[in-house]
């Protein structure tokens, strides 16, 4: 039977081996890292966006890389889902996007800020995380057109003609689609947070289909310009449109009839 | 109790209650926003309830571990403190930092890491505080008139978790670098160098309770702490999976973790033969239910429970998810939880002299905190599977799943109201035995075999109470 000085000996030199071998892939990893998370790509903006998600303690509530508490949605991949209009209309006031569910602090940021956070989050949703997250073996929301097109630089959006979705809804939804004026890129970043849209899409508020039956131009403008002088107390938050994409969204929310 | 300076314990015992009622003050608050229910927002958000909850938890286990060691360590070194003042002096700024820390959540100020939300300036001063701690202990060690394997293991064990506090304290830009270097603090704090604390507890308490001998008892001692070793370094590999870091960890990490339970089934495997093997009757039945069960809950929570969502397969869907919330609770209360009330119900009879052992609140605080904890796990594992398959299997919304699973928090809050009874009792009893008296010291009549009532006359112990009378035909017959 074992002897109390071979069992010491065999956790000192258990303990020793295992160290140095831990140290060795340490340093190993230490040297792939910055290749396998686009370390090149930490800009200022990146690592101030860091600094403010600590500072915060943003891991108190959400996960990043899967790690941190969970109170509030995984956010590695937050900018591929949702974009960076999206993010920095949600930053600037949280729960005006998601009125009577889970809230979230509404901090003080600047715009600055809003932007560093997106350039973080940008940077993530880069890394090569071996898997993580994993695609949903029956994705019930494929075809939600936010959740997969991959937005177009800010500069050149309001200009560019608006990206198709890049994955197929059923065949009859495409062929609606077709019919109507193209979906504008502020409408998959924004409004399916909330709203359905061929069944796909937020449960906040009702559903979009057949909306250009029931209004027109004028009250349809009115209705986005100014959500609170229409109905007080209506959890629809008003949207920073420019002229030019309210025009957009006008044109094709009364095409959806 | 045997030295004057062993009383400093019970200033850290009673510490970790009020700590630990806090803790269990937070965790409620979480259960109840989790539900829907969150009228405290404005006030205490979730992410500083979070930190707070597990701020808590960590330094009342680190207390209790400074007081188990306080107790322990001049026993062990059979001499008096080096320092009673050094001790109570750690004591007070171990609880000024850790309440400023605690009120600063609450302002929005912290580092912002999971488990290491203390804020920078802070980190320095628990540096200064564990360094005076390890001093004092270290020189009691040092100038001791013996070595035991148990204390050295203790006092290893300190010394490691304080080392290993630094590598936490730098900063990264890189997002995955911090994450790296973060879980040498926290993984190998819990599934390494605790084991070392929890294990050298562990042996003292059996060979109290039991008589088996120490060479025999610190011989296994030697080998949980050797399987702990072997497996939990390369077992931090199953943090590494999906951060960021080479996909060689996937499978390092899921051999080695693998193996973790291995330590734990050990310590539960141990724990129970050196109770059959036991040749005494320690009147203390309540502290070796807490000891033995801590090494059972141990491997039910940590090691069975762990293994079960460490597999690299299994862990892609489950990492970030609820499924960690139900391994953390029982792990950590099965682990460390347990054997810090274990070495407390040991110690509350030596120091104050009272035998509040084996009396119905300390009974049913041990049943009550343990049925409400395996409920708050089942609990948060049915939230949490369900949770794997609504939003990580079928791809539904985070909020969409979150509104789904509500209803399991409404299971956990009552589950957890079972466990807060327990907790109440725990405290209860622990208030009753009153404070610590000069008189005990040296006195060895409480650490006495249990003797039959017929032939207590020989014993200057008082009698036993009634109800823990083994066999009720032999009390007839006397």
């Amino acid at each position: 039977m074992l002897s109390k000085s071979q069992a010491r000996t065999f956790f000192l030199v258990g303990t020793l081996l295992f160290s140095l071998l831990f140290l060795f892939l340490t340093v190993d990893s230490v040297r792939q890292v910055p290749a396998q998370t686009r370390a090149k790509n930490i800009t200022p903006a990146v690592a101030r966006g860091k600094h403010l998600w600590d500072a915060n303690n943003c891991m108190g509530c959400h996960t990043l890389l899967g790690e941190g508490a969970y109170y509030a949605p995984e956010l590695t991949k937050v900018y591929e889902r949702r974009g960076a209009a999206w993010m920095d209309v949600f930053l600037k006031d949280p729960q005006a996007m998601f009125p009577g569910q889970r809230k979230m602090v509404k901090y003080k940021f600047s715009d600055q800020d809003r932007q560093d956070l997106i350039a973080f989050f940008k940077w993530i949703g880069e890394m090569d995380l071996n898997g993580f997250p994993p695609r949903p073996s029956r994705d019930l929301n494929a075809g939600l057109p936010a959740q997969v097109t991959p937005p177009a630089p800010p500069s050149t959006r309001a200009d560019a003609p608006a990206p198709r979705p890049t994955t197929q809804p059923s065949s009859q939804a495409a062929a609606r689609v077709a019919a109507a004026p193209a979906m504008p890129v502020k409408f998959q970043q924004l409004c399916v947070a909330c709203h359905m849209l061929g069944g796909k899409g937020g449960r906040v508020g009702p559903a979009l289909d057949g909306v250009g039956k029931k209004y027109n131009v004028a009250s349809l403008r009115k209705w986005l310009e100014d959500p609170q002088g229409v109905k007080p107390g209506t959890a629809m938050p008003k949207l920073p449109f420019t002229a030019q994409e309210l025009d957009q969204m006008v044109a094709f929310l009364l095409a959806q009839k | 109790m045997k030295f004057k300076s062993q009383k400093v314990a019970y200033w850290f015992f009673a510490a970790c209650m009020l700590l630990l009622t806090l803790q269990l003050t937070y965790g409620f608050i979480m259960a109840f926003a989790h539900m829907g229910l969150d009228g405290l927002h404005d006030y205490i958000p979730f992410n500083a309830a979070r930190a707070t909850h597990t701020n808590l938890l960590v330094v009342w286990l680190l207390t209790g571990f400074m007081g188990a060691t306080h107790f322990i360590i001049p026993e062990e070194a059979d001499r008096e403190l080096y320092s009673v003042p050094l001790a109570y002096l750690q004591l007070v700024s171990l609880l000024v930092v850790g309440v400023v820390a605690i009120i600063g959540f609450h302002f929005n100020w912290w580092e912002g890491r999971k488990f290491l939300e203390i804020p920078r300036p802070l980190d320095y001063l628990v540096v200064v505080n564990v360094l005076l701690f390890i001093y004092n202990i270290g020189m009691t060690v040092w100038n001791g008139k013996r070595f035991t394997t148990t204390g050295i293991v203790l006092f290893m064990g300190l010394f490691s978790a304080a080392l290993l506090y630094l590598p936490g304290m730098i900063y990264f830009t890189n997002q995955t670098f911090d994450s790296y270097f973060r879980w040498w603090v926290v993984h190998l704090w819990v599934e390494g160098v605790w084991e070392l604390i929890m294990g050298a507890i562990l042996a003292y308490l059996l060979i109290k309770l039991t008589g088996v001998d120490r060479e025999v008892i610190e011989k296994w001692l030697y080998v949980i702490v050797g399987l702990t070793f072997l497996s939990g370094i390369l077992g931090t590999g199953h943090h590494y999976y999906y951060i960021g870091t080479p996909r060689y960890w996937l499978w390092i990490g899921g051999l080695f973790s693998a193996l973790e339970p291995l330590a734990f089934l050990g310590m539960a495997l141990f724990a129970v033969a050196m109770y059959r093997r036991s040749g005494r009757q320690h009147p203390n039945k309540i502290s070796l239910y807490w000891t033995v069960g801590c090494a059972i809950m141990a491997f039910v929570g940590a090691g069975f429970l762990g293994f079960a969502h460490t597999l690299p397969q299994v862990n892609l869907y489950t990492h970030g998810t609820l499924v960690t919330a139900m391994h953390g609770h029982l792990a950590f209360w099965g682990a460390y939880a347990m054997i810090v009330l274990a070495i407390i119900t040991y110690s509350m009879p030596l120091m104050t002299g009272r035998k509040l052992w084996n009396n119905m609140p300390g009974l049913l605080a041990f049943w009550t905190s343990n049925i409400g904890m395996v409920g708050m796990t089942g609990a948060f594992a049915v939230a949490g599977i369900a949770q794997v398959y609504l939003e990580r299997k079928l791809g539904l919304d985070f909020m969409v799943v979150q509104k789904e699973i509500e209803v399991h928090f409404f299971g956990l809050t009552l589950a957890a109201t079972l466990f807060s009874v327990g907790i109440t009792l725990f405290i209860y009893n622990f208030i009753k035995h009153g404070l610590p008296r000069d008189e005990m010291v040296g006195d060895q009549s409480l650490d006495a075999d249990w003797v039959e009532p017929h032939q207590k006359e020989s014993v200057a112990a008082a009698p036993a109470p009634e109800k823990s009378t083994p066999k009720t035909g032999k009390k007839a017959k006397a």
